[in-house]
């Protein structure tokens, strides 16, 4: 405690790194249970208490199923649903509500809210007349409600389908289980009737939620209402959905959860070195100690406790910081990339719960106690005697040579790499990837002493020899610097001062070791995320050429915010084909498919198809020939590899006509979902499915050149009321890249905080350096050294530890991102990206790295300056 | 039978006077944001209406409220149980006009023309209430069915098409999810229904022995329910049906019974006024052969309004109007629902003086309250005594209280 008063600055600072490592590990997992429990419980809320559902692909069920239904051995309930989204363009940009179309007469068993208070069942009070005979009658949430300032009777201008409508909010909804019900207060409901009648979906169900006489028995109820439905209907649980999706999400949320570890693990550095520090620090404390008959575990024990005080300090400090990132930036952002990539949710409410901090407890504290353990035993072992004697030689003894044995177990840990990645890409499973990040890491942190070492003779060398340019470098920060320090003039041997840098930096290495490979690890997770990014951007940049190639794109507002689950409208349609502008036209339609137990995205296509799918293994003319073939799909390259299909194999698909074996006719190269995508022609799927909807539509103009007048034409003649988003091909492209730029937002914040922890980490080793040299300056002050001199040996050490660093974490970089790219990025997430290198960055960031330690340097030079020469010297 | 379902009505009423209830489809294709037609208007029960027979039997789709009403006390003879029963269909217009939505029922394989009308929104949706009273058990069941019928699993016989040939006539007057109400071949009417919780069965057989009697001022073709035009219903009734048929309850076996029910339909579309919270209704099948049927509109203010008013029918068939000056009501007893805590006046002095009647009417059991997701309300099996003429009069009937738990009046604004 005296220990941590007297140092303040310090004892902060180490407090900082346990907290940011801990707040980025809890903010990301909070975002990733938020998103989750979002998710869940609006399937929960939407289910009611339902045992069972049927449920189909977005084209729904026929509604004279109910009757089916209901009428089945051991089913006691059955009530319709027709679910479908609203947006909201007055309320701003992205609001939207998600409507549930219930037959009040037959929901009531299985409701989880009521209206106006009442549950449905008990509707004494409700207006049934507004309810079932108001087309716009709608009931919101209490939250919402209030959220937008809306009051009974107000009326909500709403887009659906590409048309604008107005409804009322004529009820409220409360939600009459809490749990589920906080966070979902976008879900509003209407009678049934008119939900079919708004969205479109007259005749059709969303599905048909079931109470059974024996719920125990759900799963043979199941399997024998399966035979009563067509084989495009399936009957299961409700919360088989939320396992979808959380498989579907699981790869993603795994990947930001590993990425923010990388923090912690560098806070786990930092703690090492501060620890170390004290135990250097202290030794004649300790010493005493020992002498007075303390016991080495008592001695450890003092260490490791002074470790959890600035752990559970930090770590408290983390749970609070992480729970603020969360609500105000990573969950948010969180959401928004899970439902611009896979599914809509919202979060409102974090899923703070005592089980996720509790883990974010002992996580914190437990890597803070294992960064601790071996200063902490090095601590114990001090000699007494040793310890006691008085002269410099006593603070070198903890010095260590680079050890060639760990050269030998980095270079294995690279070996072991290698190996989770062939057995990740190979055989899975897919988080053995990360086996192969953490071990590169590993790898080149085993590496740190010898490059510390080896870097510091190569500086002392130069030095010594040519002054070369390394050297004039950083003589030139040392003089830049000095005036900062000391008035005096400087005009002094450059050259001795940066050898001094050198050895001293190699002399330290117990030190100095640890935080290169701290900054390190910070540096190649900057490097090799970049460079992903920059890969998968390039790889991108390629394939959208060939992706995108009509002049216009039209499809309805709501779905930028619902993915795709607004219809373009038939009549509009119609227009557009007849318009004499146009010389071609493409739809695409999207619909749920499930394969194997997942549920996968397939997408009609109608058209020209002019673009050119790139194929993997080439023969693109004759794949795509072969996409015009009866019973015949392509399927992303996702796909492929997810359900390790194909050319030439089958794929079972559910249609409303049966179960057909669908041939793939090709793998292409998809950068969109993750999850895969399975493309049928339209006339195939208009064979199969009786659903002539389209979701967007793709126009190719017989005059290019009238881009901007057909564009302006279309939008003052559909657009009026911003129903429709109408992209050109150039502003698609960029729409594109604004996404992509989006989804990597999150990493980008992850970056930066690794950075900061690791700068962090440079002004700790070297406030720490310069303590306990503090006699060795003393000595060099009383031979002449002057205050300028003194910042500078400090300084020049300071930027032999960002250079070296960065050597390191470049290269180190470089092999994560081979990683990062071609290993975790095609296990997880199946994407071929090719893998190139933003050279410009990789060149830029040694020279920032070293800015930034110059500057982490600035304060502990100055203090090293100001060692009074007298008390330093006093013990020589 | 009276209408406590004007209850529900006013809230609508109010909506429409505001504009606010929306004609609905008035234009096949436009979309709930297009401008709104005027509100169409549900048909007012005015003076004039001329009664005609069976058309009037089957639903009246212009008017807001409709209802098809049995009571009756049947017997046992083998195990000498008496029973009391009510079975009900009602409908209850959602908004006039509306077409039904037969285009509902083409499925999307019309591909250029998909239907634009749901078929779940209906014209109106259809309840139907069964209440059992086990008079020597001392228990009383009751069960509701509600439904859209919007897959016609629930409806009314509609009016024949002006002109049309009647051939193809639906048999049935009301259905509802397996409870019915069916016309036989040889012209009596079948009572089915049958409930599972609490268990409950009924199929009952019921003949007409009395012409049907038109309640109202002579002539008018209106039953009044308030002063002003229109707040009145179109009301005619089977006074004495011979009843038999089979009757379970509880875990009774079903038993042969036998006995007198009355049989209302009733149809209107205005609620109650403002300064009305209720009423009290009453009939009575007489030993002599005579029946009687009396309601009391109750104001706000304890009062009992004028256009209250009664029907006696003698022997031969012959209606008598009362009006609310023939009559007097005074409540001797009143019993406190322990499930809602209204008080009901279960005990009454009735007087006749024109026709030298006095004679209490009594629930045959207290707890006959009905507590229905919809609504609340007292019907029950009475028996009757008093004197005619100084001669002793008795008989059995059936009574309803309306308006006696506090919901009732924040329903009529």
């Amino acid at each position: 405690m005296r220990h941590a008063r007297r140092h303040k600055l310090l004892a902060a600072l180490n407090v900082l790194s346990v907290a940011l490592g801990v707040a980025v590990f809890l903010a990301i997992q909070l975002g990733n249970r938020s998103a989750n429990e979002s998710f869940a419980q609006s399937i929960d809320l939407v289910a009611g208490k339902a045992n069972l559902e049927a449920r189909s692909s977005n084209a729904g069920l026929d509604e004279w199923l109910l009757l089916k239904l209901r009428a089945a051995p051991g089913v006691r309930a059955a009530t319709p649903l027709v679910e479908g989204y609203l947006t909201l363009p007055d309320l701003g940009p992205g609001e939207y509500l998600q409507v549930l179309g219930l037959d009040i007469f037959t929901n009531a068993p299985f409701a989880t809210f009521s209206v106006g208070g009442q549950s449905l069942a008990d509707a004494h009070n409700l207006d049934l007349d507004a309810w079932l005979g108001e087309p716009d009658a709608l009931a919101v949430t209490d939250e919402f409600a209030r959220e937008h300032g809306l009051k009974i009777g107000d009326t909500l201008r709403a887009q659906v389908n590409g048309r604008d409508v107005r409804l009322t909010v004529r009820f409220l909804l409360r939600l009459k289980d809490t749990a589920a019900g906080r966070g979902n207060s976008r879900l509003a409901a209407m009678d049934i009737g008119w939900a079919q009648e708004l969205f479109g979906r007259v005749g059709r169900l969303s599905s048909v939620q079931l109470l059974l006489d024996r719920p125990a028995e759900a799963d043979k109820v199941a399997s024998d209402l399966q035979k009563l439905v067509p084989t495009d209907v399936t009957v299961s649980a409700p919360g088989q959905r939320t396992a979808q999706v959380q498989r579907m999400l699981g790869g993603f949320e795994l990947n930001l959860g590993a990425l923010s570890l990388i923090s912690l693990l560098v806070g786990m550095f930092l703690i090492y070195n501060t620890i170390a520090a004290s135990v250097v620090r202290r030794r004649v404390e300790t010493g005493i100690l020992r002498a007075l008959g303390a016991t080495r575990l008592e001695v450890q024990c003092l260490f490791l406790g002074e470790a959890l005080l600035f752990g559970a300090v930090g770590v408290v400090a983390g749970i609070f910081g992480g729970t603020l990132l969360a609500r105000y930036l990573l969950g948010r952002e969180i959401a928004r990339v899970i439902s611009s990539l896979y599914t809509l949710v919202n979060v409102d409410r974090l899923a703070l719960s005592p089980l996720l901090v509790g883990a974010a407890f002992f996580f914190g504290l437990g890597s803070v106690l294992t960064a601790a353990w071996l200063p902490a035993r090095e601590g114990a072992r001090v000699d007494p005697v040793a310890a006691l004697s008085l002269g410099l030689g006593a603070t070198r003894a903890s010095s260590r040579r680079a050890s060639p044995r760990w050269l030998a177990l980095g270079a294995l840990a690279l070996v072991l790499a290698a190996i989770c990645s062939v057995v990740a890409l190979r055989t899975g499973p897919a988080w053995l990837s990360f086996g192969a990040a953490f071990f590169v890491l590993l790898g080149f942190a085993f590496f740190a002493p010898f490059v510390t070492t080896a870097g510091a003779k190569l500086a002392e060398n130069l030095t010594q020899r040519h002054g070369g340019a390394e050297g004039e470098k950083f003589s030139k920060c040392a003089n830049f610097f000095a005036p900062f320090f000391s008035s005096a003039p400087l005009r002094l041997c450059v050259r001795f001062l940066l050898q001094l840098a050198a050895q001293n930096l190699a002399r330290s290495l117990h030190r100095t070791a640890v935080i290169v490979a701290a900054l390190m690890a910070a540096i190649a997770m900057t490097v090799s995320i970049s460079t992903m990014i920059f890969s998968f951007r390039h790889t991108v940049e390629v394939w959208i050429e060939r992706a995108i190639v009509a002049d216009l794109f039209l499809a309805p507002r709501a779905n930028e915010t619902l993915g795709n689950g607004a219809f373009f409208p038939a009549e509009i349609l119609r227009e557009l084909r007849a318009d004499p502008d146009v010389a071609a036209l493409d739809t695409v339609r999207e619909i749920g498919v499930t394969v194997r137990g997942d549920r996968v995205s397939m997408v009609a296509v109608e058209g020209t198809n002019r673009n050119r799918l790139a194929f993997v293994g080439g023969h693109d003319r004759e794949k795509q020939a072969a996409f015009y073939h009866a019973d015949t799909v392509l399927i992303s390259e996702p796909f492929a590899r997810r359900y390790h299909v194909w050319d030439g194999d089958t794929i079972p698909l559910s249609t409303p006509r049966g179960i057909v074996d669908f041939t793939v006719g090709g793998v292409y190269y998809d950068y969109t979902r993750d999850s895969g995508i399975i493309v049928m022609d339209r006339s195939n799927f208009d064979h199969y499915w009786n659903d002539p909807r389209v979701m967007s539509v793709a126009l190719y103009l017989k005059d290019p050149t009238q881009l901007d007048r057909v564009a302006a034409d279309l939008r003052a003649r559909f657009n009026q009321k911003g129903e429709f988003l109408i992209y050109s091909n150039r502003a698609l492209r960029t729409r594109v890249f604004e996404i992509f730029s989006q989804t990597f937002r999150i990493t980008g914040v992850l970056r930066g905080i690794a950075v900061v922890v690791a700068v962090i980490g440079i002004f700790l080793t070297l406030t720490t350096l310069v303590a306990e040299r503090e006699r060795e300056i003393g000595v060099l002050r009383a031979l002449g050294a002057s205050r300028g001199q003194i910042a500078g040996l400090v300084l020049g050490e300071s930027a032999l530890i960002g250079l070296i660093s960065s050597a390191l974490g470049v290269a180190a970089g470089l092999t994560l991102s081979v990683v990062l790219t071609l290993v975790i990025n095609q296990a997880f997430f199946g994407w071929s990206i090719q893998l190139v290198f933003p050279w410009a960055t990789l060149l830029v960031t040694p020279l920032w790295i070293v800015l930034a330690a110059l500057g982490a340097g600035v304060l502990p030079a100055r203090r090293a300056a100001r060692v009074p020469i007298a008390a330093a010297v006093r013990a020589e | 039978m009276l209408l406590w379902r004007w209850l529900m009505v006013a809230v609508c009423v109010v909506a429409a006077v505001d504009g606010q209830c929306d004609p609905l489809h008035a234009d096949s294709t436009a979309s709930p944001a297009a401008p709104l037609a005027p509100p169409a208007q549900w048909q007012q029960a005015l003076p004039g209406w001329h009664y005609t027979f069976p058309a009037d039997h089957a639903a009246h789709r212009d008017f807001k409220t409709e209802w098809w009403y049995f009571t009756g006390q049947v017997k046992a003879p083998t195990t000498g149980r008496s029973y009391g029963f009510e079975l009900t269909f009602f409908r209850q217009g959602v908004h006039p006009m509306m077409p039904v939505t037969s285009a509902a029922a083409t499925s999307l394989a019309a591909e250029d023309a998909p239907p634009t009308h749901s078929r779940f929104t209906q014209p109106d949706f259809k309840f139907a209430h069964l209440a059992i009273t086990d008079l020597d058990g001392r228990r009383f069941y009751f069960t509701q069915r509600l439904s859209r019928g919007a897959f016609g699993e629930a409806g009314f016989r509609a009016q024949p098409a002006p002109g049309g040939t009647t051939t193809a006539e639906e048999p049935r007057l009301a259905w509802l999810e397996g409870w019915e109400l069916r016309e036989m071949d040889d012209g009596a009417w079948q009572l089915h229904a049958r409930s599972a919780d609490p268990p409950m069965a009924l199929d009952l057989r019921v003949r007409l022995r009395k012409p049907l009697v038109v309640h109202g001022v002579p002539g008018s073709g209106i039953s009044e329910k308030a002063a002003g035009e229109g707040n009145a219903s179109h009301y005619y009734s089977f006074t004495r049906l011979e009843t038999q048929g089979t009757l379970a309850v509880a875990n009774q076996p079903p038993a042969v019974v036998q006995g007198l029910s009355w049989f209302d339909h009733e149809w209107a579309s205005n609620a109650l006024t403002p300064e009305q919270i209720g009423w009290d209704w009453f009939c009575v099948q007489f030993d002599d052969g005579t029946e009687l049927m009396l309601y009391a509109m109750r104001r706000r203010d304890g009062g009992i309004d004028p256009v209250s008013s009664g029907t006696l029918v003698a022997a031969d068939g012959t209606a008598t109007h009362l009006r609310r000056e023939d009559f007097t009501l005074a409540s001797l007893r009143s019993w406190r629902s322990p499930n809602t805590g209204a008080n009901y006046p279960v005990e009454w002095q009735v007087k006749i003086p024109s026709q030298q009647m006095e004679f209490t009417v009594r629930a045959q059991l207290d707890a006959q309250e009905l507590v229905l997701p919809l609504i609340t309300y007292w019907e029950g099996a009475t028996t009757v005594a008093g004197t005619r003429a100084g001669q002793p009069l008795a008989g059995l009937g059936y009574m309803e209280l309306t308006g006696y738990r506090d919901a009732l009046t924040k329903l009529t604004k």
